[in-house]
C-alpha cells in the first residue's frame, strides 16, 4: 500500500513540534497523548485549518494549498465540540457536509440511520444533548464522504453503543478506502487500531502498530501510568 | 396551520408589506381616502397628487429601504458572530454611523457635497465594525460582544455630545443634529430615497451568500473545513453590513433594534436558513419600519427611532431571558 496522508516537518509554533508522519490509505489511525499534547493542533494542522509550517499530502497532492472548496472534498473534519446557536434542523446540518460538492443533498439520509439520528431528523440541533451533538457532526463528516476524515475526540461525548457503533463506522470506512485519524483517550480502544501516532509534549513520541507503541515503557514516561495486563471488561455491539 | 405560513411565509410578507405601504400612503396629518390615494397616484387630484409624490412617497421609500437595510445588517452579524443578540445598534455600528453623521454635520461638511454625508457615516459604522471585529476575535461571548457594545455607544456617544456642545452650531445644524440622535423618518425626500438606493444592490450581493452563512453561523472552523472560504466571505459580510447600517444612519439617523427584532421573529417562523431568512428579513425589515412610523404618527408625531425603542426594548429584554 502506498503512503497515502504524508505529513512532512508540520509544525504549529509554541505548540506542536515539526513531525513528519506517514499513513497509509485505508487504515484506522488512532492519535493518542496527555492533555496539552497537540493532538487537536496536530488534527487541525493536517486538515489545514490552523496556522502552521510543513506540508500535507495526499495521494501526492499537497493538500494546504488547494483551494479551500477542494480541500473541502479531500479531508474532512469532527471538532471536540461544537456549540450551535442557531436551531438547524439536524437533517439541515448532515445537508451541509455537501457544500464542497454542490450541494447535492447526497448521503444525507444513510449518514443519519447510520449515526442513529433518523429519529432526531428534524430536531433544531440546538437543543440536542452534547453526545447526540457530536453525532450530528460525525453525520455532518461522512455525508461529506472525504478520503480523509480527521475526527477530534470523537469517543468523548458518546455512550458505550454509541461510541461502538462509531468505531464500526469507522472500521466501515476504511474498508472503501478512507483513512481515519482521530484521537482518543481510551488505550484499550487504541490497541484495536491499524496504527497508533502517540505525541508527548507537542513532539511526537511514538507511531506503528498499536503493540509497538502501547509499550509499557512508552505508558510510563508518557502517561506516568503503569501498565498491567490480566481481566478486564470488553464490551462488544451485538 | 404554522406549517401553512410557514411555507408561504414569503408571500405573506409581502402582503404585510404592501398593507403597511397602503396605511402609511393613507395616513397623516392629512388623512387620505383610498379614492384620493387613487387620484394621486394617478396624479389626477391635485392636492393628493402633491402629498403623495412630494411627501408620503419619498417617506414610503426611505423607511422600505431603511427597515431592509437594518434588519439585513443584523441577519449577517448574527450569523458572523454566531450569536442572535448580535445587530447593528446593540454593536454600536449605527452610533458609529450616526458618530460620523454628526461630525460632519457639525463640521459643516454636509453643506459641501450631497455625497459627504453618507460617506462619514460610512467611515463612522466602520471604525465601529473593526473595532467590535477585533474585541470578538478574542471570544465572541453573548456578555463580550454586548459589553464592547455598550463601551462602543458611549464613547460614539461622547463624540456626538462633543460636536453637540463644542461646535458653534447654528441653530439648523442643531436641529440636524438631534434628528440624528433621535432617528425619524421627517421630510425626508427624494434625494434620501437616491442616497438609500444602494441598500437594493447590497441585498441583491447579499442574497447569495445565504449557503456560505448557514455553514459559517454554525462555527467558522467547521465551515472552512467543509469547502468554504470564510476569510473572503467574512469581509463581504463585513461590508455588506456596514455600508447597509451607514446608508440607513444617513438617511434616518439612529433607528434601533430593526436588525434585533426582525430577524428574530422570522428565525422563529422559518429557521435559520439564510437563504429564506435574507429576503424575508429584508421585507420585514420594511414592514416594521412603516408599522413603527406609522403608530408614531398616529399617536401625535412620536419618533421612528422611540417608537421601535419602545417595542424593541422589551422584545431584547425577553429575548436576553429566554437565554440560557
Amino acid at each position: 500500500m502506498s503512503a497515502a496522508l504524508q505529513l512532512s516537518q508540520v509544525s504549529v509554533p509554541g505548540r506542536l513540534e515539526p513531525l513528519d508522519l506517514e499513513l497509509p490509505a485505508g487504515q484506522l489511525v488512532g492519535l493518542i497523548g496527555p492533555n496539552g499534547s497537540g493532538k487537536s493542533t496536530l488534527l487541525s494542522r493536517a486538515a489545514g485549518l490552523l496556522p502552521g509550517r510543513g506540508e500535507v499530502s495526499w495521494a501526492g497532492r499537497p493538500l494546504l494549498s488547494l483551494a479551500v472548496m477542494e480541500r473541502g472534498r479531500m479531508a474532512a473534519w469532527v471538532p471536540q465540540e461544537a456549540h450551535f446557536e442557531f436551531g438547524f434542523t439536524v437533517r439541515a446540518v448532515a445537508g451541509h457536509g455537501r457544500y464542497a460538492h454542490g450541494d447535492d443533498g447526497r448521503g444525507v439520509e444513510a449518514a443519519l440511520e447510520r449515526l442513529d439520528l433518523s429519529e432526531l431528523a428534524d430536531r433544531p440541533v440546538n437543543q440536542l444533548s452534547g453526545g447526540e451533538r457530536h453525532r450530528v457532526m460525525l453525520a455532518r463528516a461522512l455525508v461529506n464522504d472525504a478520503p480523509l476524515q480527521f475526527w477530534d475526540e470523537p469517543l468523548a461525548a458518546l455512550d458505550v453503543r454509541h461510541g461502538l457503533e462509531v468505531l464500526h463506522l469507522a472500521r466501515v470506512l476504511t474498508r472503501t478506502g478512507h483513512t481515519v485519524f482521530f484521537s482518543l483517550h481510551d488505550l484499550r480502544v487504541a490497541h484495536c487500531l491499524d496504527h497508533v501516532v502517540m505525541l508527548h509534549e507537542g513532539r511526537l513520541y511514538a507511531q506503528g502498530s498499536p503493540a509497538a507503541v502501547l509499550t509499557e515503557t512508552n505508558l510510563r514516561n508518557v502517561f506516568g501510568v503503569r501498565l498491567r495486563t490480566g481481566d478486564s471488561m470488553i464490551l462488544e455491539l451485538p | 396551520m404554522k406549517t401553512w405560513a410557514r411555507r408561504h411565509a414569503l408571500a405573506l410578507a409581502t402582503l404585510g408589506l404592501l398593507l403597511a405601504a397602503m396605511i402609511s400612503l393613507m395616513v397623516g396629518d392629512m388623512p387620505l381616502t383610498l379614492t384620493q390615494l387613487w387620484g394621486g397616484f394617478m396624479r389626477g387630484d391635485e392636492l393628493a397628487t402633491t402629498i403623495l409624490w412630494e411627501i408620503r412617497f419619498p417617506r414610503l421609500l426611505v423607511a422600505i429601504l431603511i427597515g431592509a437595510a437594518l434588519a439585513a445588517s443584523g441577519v449577517v452579524m448574527q450569523a458572523y458572530f454566531r450569536n442572535n443578540l448580535a445587530s447593528p445598534g446593540l454593536l454600536g455600528v449605527s452610533s458609529g454611523g450616526s458618530a460620523g453623521a454628526v461630525v460632519a454635520i457639525g463640521a459643516g461638511w454636509s453643506t459641501i457635497s450631497f455625497y459627504i454625508l453618507p460617506l462619514t457615516a460610512v467611515l463612522g459604522a466602520l471604525a465601529a465594525t473593526l473595532a467590535v471585529v477585533g474585541l470578538a476575535r478574542r471570544g465572541a461571548s453573548t456578555e463580550r460582544l454586548l459589553l464592547a457594545g455598550i463601551a462602543l455607544n458611549a464613547l460614539l456617544g461622547a463624540v456626538t455630545s462633543y460636536v453637540l456642545s463644542n461646535f458653534t452650531l447654528t441653530y439648523e445644524r442643531n436641529a440636524q443634529i438631534i434628528f440624528w440622535l433621535l432617528g425619524g423618518l421627517e421630510d425626508r425626500n427624494w434625494d434620501h430615497v437616491w442616497m438609500a438606493s444602494p441598500v437594493i444592490i447590497l441585498a441583491a450581493l447579499l442574497w447569495p451568500l445565504g449557503r456560505s452563512m448557514d455553514l459559517l453561523s454554525l462555527g467558522a472552523t467547521e465551515a472552512q473545513s467543509l469547502g468554504v472560504d470564510v476569510r473572503r466571505l467574512r469581509r463581504r459580510m463585513l461590508a455588506l453590513a456596514t455600508v447597509m447600517t451607514a446608508l440607513a444612519v444617513a438617511v434616518a439617523g439612529t433607528v434601533g433594534f430593526v436588525g434585533l427584532v426582525v430577524p428574530h421573529i422570522f428565525r422563529l417562523m422559518v429557521g435559520p436558513e439564510h437563504r429564506r431568512l435574507v429576503p424575508l428579513a429584508l421585507i420585514g425589515g420594511a414592514t416594521f419600519v412603516l408599522f413603527c412610523d406609522v403608530v408614531g404618527r398616529s399617536v401625535g408625531g412620536l419618533r421612528l427611532g422611540v417608537v421601535t425603542a419602545f417595542l424593541g426594548g422589551p422584545f431584547f429584554l425577553w429575548m436576553l431571558w429566554r437565554r440560557k
